[in-house]
């Protein structure tokens, strides 16, 4: 007489994943036969990302926009530009002419400034920061489209889209990739007199030192108003790494805005935008979010005072499914368009075990992947 | 009040640019290009939101440029799922659709809380769908479908276009009901049929009282001079039924054959996306046969 043989139970591997998930990414990520190569359950290796693709201009009311995806992570970005008259700003300080504000940021920076430096000497000047001051940047993220299951419309935004639109924002503005001087609307009364009323012939914002040589007008020009660039997000479909992608998709759509030229009317009093004469924003530098998650041997409910302890991995561009289970997150923001790495924004939060090494390693790997997302933006 | 939980910008109030239309020839009627017996050309692909139980993307191309698309939906369909524990019984299927323009989707930025064109939009399109959808075999249970107006239907220009977001919502209303149709099926919720929406208008071509009104299907405001009356039909094909009907316009009272008509086209415009909501869904089932 034979034991009876226990019954077996054959489960596919989806079913494992969905029950399991910790036990399982772990089982995946160590294989058992020696020349197998750690992946994860969706297929990939610890440090590869998923491809990204960009389309730019893809709306058409929009000044510019980009959608962008990244695996199964798909972001609209549109930026609009809408005036704001400097008599609607409540603590409004005229800035001095600008034919004044450029001699002072060229003069008193040497030949070897980099243009950041430049810029920021030119913010210096007149003292104040203008893009963060008047709200000109104007960044929100929307995932309650039905993208995920968690997200559903009706209720107000949640945590996790307050977060990322606080964190574009405030990365926005410490970038500076935005010059404000492209935002600026200028107007010199006089300078638009006669019979001269074609676009050329009046004051623009982007009629750059053509009328300063002169230096006879009774008045001085002056701002009239600002752009302000509303830069809206939505999610159509959330796999995982949402910050990554939101800050990849504005900064395509930055780069593919194109604002019309506004003038002052001073007889109208109104602003006029000409339709055929449009410009692009000067967007500095090409800063690129890199996106780790730290998934730990120990499973996250038995993790106490040691979850240093034990083997861990670093998994780039986290899906919905590992985001869950992994509670450190790195994100890294780097710009290497001058020839050398600049960090632009350093977070982590939720852990102890990235550390001062790691962080370094990190980084390497971050400029891999601005190199990627360089060849896609650029495309 | 001022919503605290998003980057609400400025406190002083923008204005969206202003453009001198003085040096611009004043436009006309650009003319319609298809026989008024034909829709514009779609796009439709199901499975954009691979998380949802259900998703489809719908395109409909614009006439003022070749190649352009002038109406873009994303709409996504999850559920079925238990009602939350606070809820009253049903015994059916609990459907909540939401419909909402994208801030750049529109000539004007559109907030973020839904405004009441949008919600009426809602309320049409899940009329449209409760006569499709097989409701009473889960009881207890809801759907929720959302569907994402991406790029609305209007042209660029402002010059002439005052009075026409009616007419641009009944388009959207029709796209609307195809691609929730699409993202149903996707989600293999019971069906009696596959829905699609239609939408015939009473236009005149020239400004000029002369002209004789005529009925085209798919209207495009900026085709045409004025809009008389239009109607936006949800229809199941082989049912021959009308779930939903939205009749708009200024129509004698008397003339109850006009209105017929309209109604009669209107079911035919929705034939023809049907046919094209059908050949996605083929096309859909095949893929997943081979893979």
């Amino acid at each position: 007489m034979s034991a009876p043989t226990p019954p077996t139970v054959s489960l596919s591997a989806p079913i494992f994943a969905k029950l399991t998930p910790h036990p399982f990414l772990l089982r995946t990520l160590r294989p058992s036969e020696p020349g197998a190569k750690p992946l994860r359950t969706n297929g990939r290796t610890p440090a590869e990302t998923r491809p990204l693709r960009a389309n730019p201009s893809s709306l058409s009311h929009a000044h510019g926009s980009a959608l962008v995806r990244a695996g199964d992570t798909t972001v609209v970005c549109g930026v609009r530009g809408e005036l704001l008259p400097v008599d609607r700003i409540p603590q409004f300080r005229p800035l001095p002419p600008r034919s004044a504000t450029a001699a002072a940021a060229t003069g008193d920076d040497g030949p070897q400034t980099i243009p950041d430096a430049a810029a920021a000497a030119g913010g210096a000047a007149i003292g104040r920061g203008e893009l963060k001051d008047y709200d000109l940047l104007v960044p929100n993220i929307e995932l309650a489209t039905g993208s995920a299951p968690q997200f559903l419309p009706g209720v107000p935004p949640t945590t996790l889209a307050q977060t990322l639109s606080t964190r574009v924002c405030s990365l926005l503005h410490s970038t500076r990739m935005v010059d404000v001087e492209d935002l600026r609307v200028w107007y010199k009364p006089g300078g638009a007199g006669g019979g001269d009323s074609s676009g050329d012939g009046d004051v623009t914002m982007t009629t750059e030192g053509a009328h300063d040589a002169e230096g006879q007008e009774e008045e001085p020009e002056r701002v009239v108003a600002y752009w302000v660039l509303y830069i809206d997000l939505l999610f159509v479909s959330f796999d995982g790494n949402p910050f990554d992608a939101a800050w990849a998709a504005v900064v395509a759509a930055l780069r593919d805005t194109q604002l019309p030229a506004a003038r002052w009317d001073p007889d109208r009093e109104i602003l006029v935008c000409s339709p055929a004469d449009k410009r692009r924003l000067n967007i500095r530098g090409l800063p690129v979010a890199c996106s780790a998650a730290v998934f730990l041997e120990k499973e996250l409910s038995e993790s106490g005072a040691d979850a240093a302890e034990g083997r861990h991995w670093l998994l780039m561009d986290p899906d919905r499914s590992e985001e869950t289970l992994c509670r450190e997150v790195v994100t890294v923001v780097v710009d290497c368009s001058d020839g050398e790495t600049r960090i632009k924004s350093i977070e982590k939060h939720g852990g102890t075990v990235i550390g001062r090494e790691l962080m370094r390693g990190f980084v390497g790997v971050a400029e891999k992947r601005w190199r990627e997302v360089k060849e896609v933006l650029k495309a | 009040m001022t919503d605290r939980r998003r980057i609400n910008g400025p406190p002083g109030e923008t204005i969206p640019p202003f453009f001198d239309d003085a040096d611009r020839a004043p436009e006309t009627a650009k003319g319609r290009f298809r026989p008024s017996n034909a829709i514009r050309k779609m796009f439709l692909k199901t499975g954009v939101t691979p998380s949802a139980s259900g998703s489809a993307y719908l395109e409909i191309s614009t006439s003022a440029k070749p190649g352009a698309s002038g109406l873009k939906l994303s709409c996504s369909v999850h559920g079925p799922r238990s009602l939350p524990r606070s809820a009253p019984f049903s015994p059916h299927l609990v459907l909540t659709t939401h419909v909402k323009y994208a801030p750049f989707a529109t000539r004007q930025r559109r907030g973020y809380l839904r405004d009441s064109s949008e919600r009426d939009l809602s309320v049409h399109l899940e009329t449209a769908l409760r006569g499709a959808i097989i409701a009473d075999r889960w009881p207890k249970s809801g759907v929720d479908i959302i569907v994402s107006i991406l790029e609305g239907d209007q042209e660029r220009e402002t010059s002439r276009s005052q009075g026409d977001e009616v007419w641009e919502m009944m388009n959207a209303l029709s796209g609307c009901i195809t691609v929730a149709a699409a993202a149903l099926a996707d989600a293999g919720i019971d069906c009696v049929d596959t829905v699609a929406g239609g939408v015939a208008a009473l236009v005149q071509d020239t400004d000029g009282d002369e002209s004789q009104p005529s009925i085209v299907l798919d209207p495009v405001p900026s085709e045409h001079a004025k809009i008389l009356a239009a109607c936006c039909v949800a229809y199941l094909p082989t049912r021959d039924e009308v779930t939903n009907l939205w009749f708009r316009g200024d129509v004698p009272a008397s003339d109850m054959e006009l209105y017929n008509s309209l109604v009669e086209k209107g079911i035919q415009a929705s034939r023809n996306a049907n046919r094209v909501l059908v050949g996605c869904l083929t096309e859909s089932v095949g893929e997943g046969d081979t893979s």
